[in-house]
């Protein structure tokens, strides 16, 4: 409640919106990752045209209403296709427990560039904060909703160095091992990142 | 103001016997402000006794959910980075402005098992409110409620065993709260790690909440008449401090309490980063095994803690305390060192079995030389006060210190940097520190200088 009250009464009132207007939507779930990633054109875009608070949801459009008298726009999501993703656990592909992704990396454009994970530990001594490739998490494999699955094992990982801000960014990739990416150069890493995915 | 505390010691304990048993204080010749003359000497019932044990047991338990797991929990509840370091520094200020205010609360209490009941309960009710409520402002609430009980609890605790035992029966008892607090936390580190993996990071806050009524269950077992106040306090004054100040400045005259808590910062500089920093290094050089050998480092010193406690305790009355400081502060920078020159996880872990010995070190000889050197002044926990705030600031810059050097220079020179700070305290110790244990039978100037400079 604290963080962003206007947001979230938005979002209970889009909500409550939805229920009432409208069935359910039962799309698809890898879109909305890879939507966001190849939206980047009309996303820039649509804030200037109108003042919605919400811009991500042009790019699935999946349900457009209006907020009360203030006409503001915004769009309804099926639960089962957003989620956040703050907090969530990290899985390897083989079930590993690799740590929550504790904040994500985006680059001029706003893209998701990487996730911080917070990255082993016991009750929270000696973990390390890592960042991994955007593009190797996957937010629809796993079961359990709060659960994301990063196609990286714990060997892979473990040497990376430690994420501060303000430093050079090292993201460790997919398929390779630890793969120094500096920071002011990320974009030679986007073409992959898309057809890793 | 005449201030005739420093030594005091010297001329008020027995000439020339030999330790005594755990509990018998000893009637014939009672140091002058101690205990007025035909005082009886303290006969804590076993049922206190055993009550205390317990007591530090479950307040381990409790504590030990509330430490970097708090970080832990807050980023499973989606709270951001920024938010939760807001969090802990606030934490970690207050617990640093505390001491003192913390130390005087319980001089000035005349029920110190209300006191530490309060604090106990103060605490698992800030747990509770992490559980059921981790909104921002109820969890600030909640860490600052923590951090200010703890301030109090410490030396309630100390204060009910000082008041149950008397100066005489200290060492070995403080010997048995270090077992069961090291006892205490190496079971709760494990039974929390396992809680909060495979149920989840709330459930641990729901049973550091839990574990708050068999605390004050232990607790009621201390009887309040087996603690005498003025014992649990270090005495009397022979007159009341007239001006609001004149506590603290007693304190500060002490000057072996000031060699002390200097020292004693030092180790703290060095000791407080080398675990995390070790769990760092264990996590980037052993991935699949370096969440439990991080766990084994830090149970198994607590185990190691557990064993040797009385031991110390009974040590530092009969060899005094400077040998063992010296044993606890010289074992620390080697640790360092190890930490710097071993890379096998394994052999790291090994290693990290020397954290027991000075944890037992730590654990016994803080209160005690605190309890020696405010004989007789009214303000043992005031004067703990002081030296845990001197602690604290050791412990808050540790991390910050260690965290530049292991990013600029690497954690192998983080690590020596460490070791020489260990050393510098060890130094420190040896050169400055007195004997503290209160028996004449050392070559002490008749007018108590001698005691100032060993």
């Amino acid at each position: 409640m604290h963080r962003h009250p206007r947001w979230e009464v938005a979002a209970a009132v889009a909500i409550a919106v939805a229920l009432a207007v409208s069935p359910c939507h039962a799309r698809s779930h890898h879109h909305h990752v890879r939507g966001a990633a190849h939206s980047a054109a009309p996303r820039a875009a649509s804030p200037s045209a109108d003042k919605t608070p919400a811009p991500a949801s042009v790019a699935l459009g999946e349900q457009q209403t209006e907020l009360g008298k203030s006409g503001t726009l915004a769009i309804v999501f099926d639960s089962r296709d957003v989620q956040p993703v703050l907090g969530k656990l990290v899985r390897s592909s083989t079930g590993e427990d690799m740590g929550r992704l504790v904040d994500v990396v985006v680059d001029r454009d706003g893209q998701p560039r990487a996730a911080i994970i917070d990255f082993g530990g016991f009750l929270g001594v000696g973990s390390r904060k890592i960042a991994v490739d955007w593009g190797v998490l996957d937010f629809s494999r796993e079961a359990d909703k709060n659960v994301i699955r990063a196609e990286l094992t714990r060997d892979q990982v473990k040497a990376a160095p430690e994420f501060k801000e303000g430093g050079p960014v090292v993201v460790l990739g997919a398929s390779a091992g630890p793969q120094a990416v500096p920071a002011p150069t990320p974009e030679q890493k986007s073409p992959q990142q898309g057809e890793q995915k | 103001m005449k201030l005739s505390v420093a030594p005091q010691w010297p001329h008020g304990s027995r000439p020339d016997d030999k330790p005594v048993g755990r509990t018998t204080e000893h009637p014939g010749k009672p140091p002058p402000r101690d205990l007025a003359p035909g005082e009886p000497p303290p006969h804590p019932s076993p049922a206190s006794l055993r009550g205390l044990d317990w007591f530090v047991f479950f307040v381990a338990n409790v504590q030990t959910g509330f430490g970097p797991f708090i970080s832990v929990y807050l980023t499973a509840m989606a709270w951001t980075q920024v938010e939760i370091g807001i969090v802990l520094s606030i934490g970690s200020l207050v617990s640093l402005l505390g001491q003192m205010p913390g130390g005087a609360i319980v001089d000035g209490a005349r029920s110190e098992r209300f006191v530490a009941g309060l604090s106990v309960a103060v605490i698992g009710a800030s747990a509770l409110i992490f559980a059921v409520w981790p909104s921002y402002v109820a969890v600030l609430g909640a860490s600052v409620l923590h951090a200010a009980a703890s301030c109090v609890l410490g030396p309630a605790m100390a204060a009910i065993s000082l008041g149950l035992v008397g100066h005489d029966g200290m060492s070995e008892r403080l010997g048995r709260n270090a077992r069961f607090a090291a006892i205490g936390n190496g079971v709760a580190a494990a039974a929390m790690g396992a809680f909060g993996y495979w149920i989840s990071p709330r459930s641990v806050f729901v049973v550091t909440a839990v574990l708050l009524v068999p605390a004050l269950v232990a607790l009621a077992f201390v009887r309040t008449s087996d603690i005498d106040p003025k014992r649990a306090h270090g005495g009397e004054p022979e007159k009341a401090p007239q001006r609001p100040l004149s506590s603290l400045f007693v304190a500060s005259r002490l000057r072996p309490l000031l060699v002390f808590s200097a020292s004693f910062m030092l180790f703290q500089l060095a000791n407080t980063a080398m675990l995390p920093l070790m769990g760092s290094v264990l996590t980037m050089r052993s991935g699949r095994w370096a969440t439990v050998l991080i766990a084994a480092s830090i149970v198994v010193p607590q185990l190691l803690v557990a064993l040797i406690s009385p031991w110390i305790g009974r040590r530092a009355q009969i060899w005094g305390r400077r040998p063992l400081l010296i044993l606890g502060f010289a074992v620390l920078p080697i640790r360092g060192v190890l930490f710097a020159v071993i890379h096998d996880p394994n052999v790291l872990v090994i290693a990290q079995l020397l954290d027991g010995v000075s944890a037992a070190v730590f654990g016994v000889l803080v209160p005690l030389v605190v309890a020696d050197v405010t004989r007789g002044t009214g303000h043992f926990n005031l004067a703990l006060g002081v030296a845990g705030t001197a602690i604290g600031i050791g412990a808050t810059v540790s991390t910050t210190l260690a965290g530049y050097a292991s990013d600029h220079l690497g954690s192998s020179a983080a690590f020596l940097l460490l070791a020489a700070t260990a050393a510098l305290g060890l130094l420190c110790i040896g050169l400055f520190m007195p004997e503290t244990r209160p028996q004449p039978s050392r070559p002490t100037g008749p007018d108590g200088a001698g005691v100032i400079r060993a």
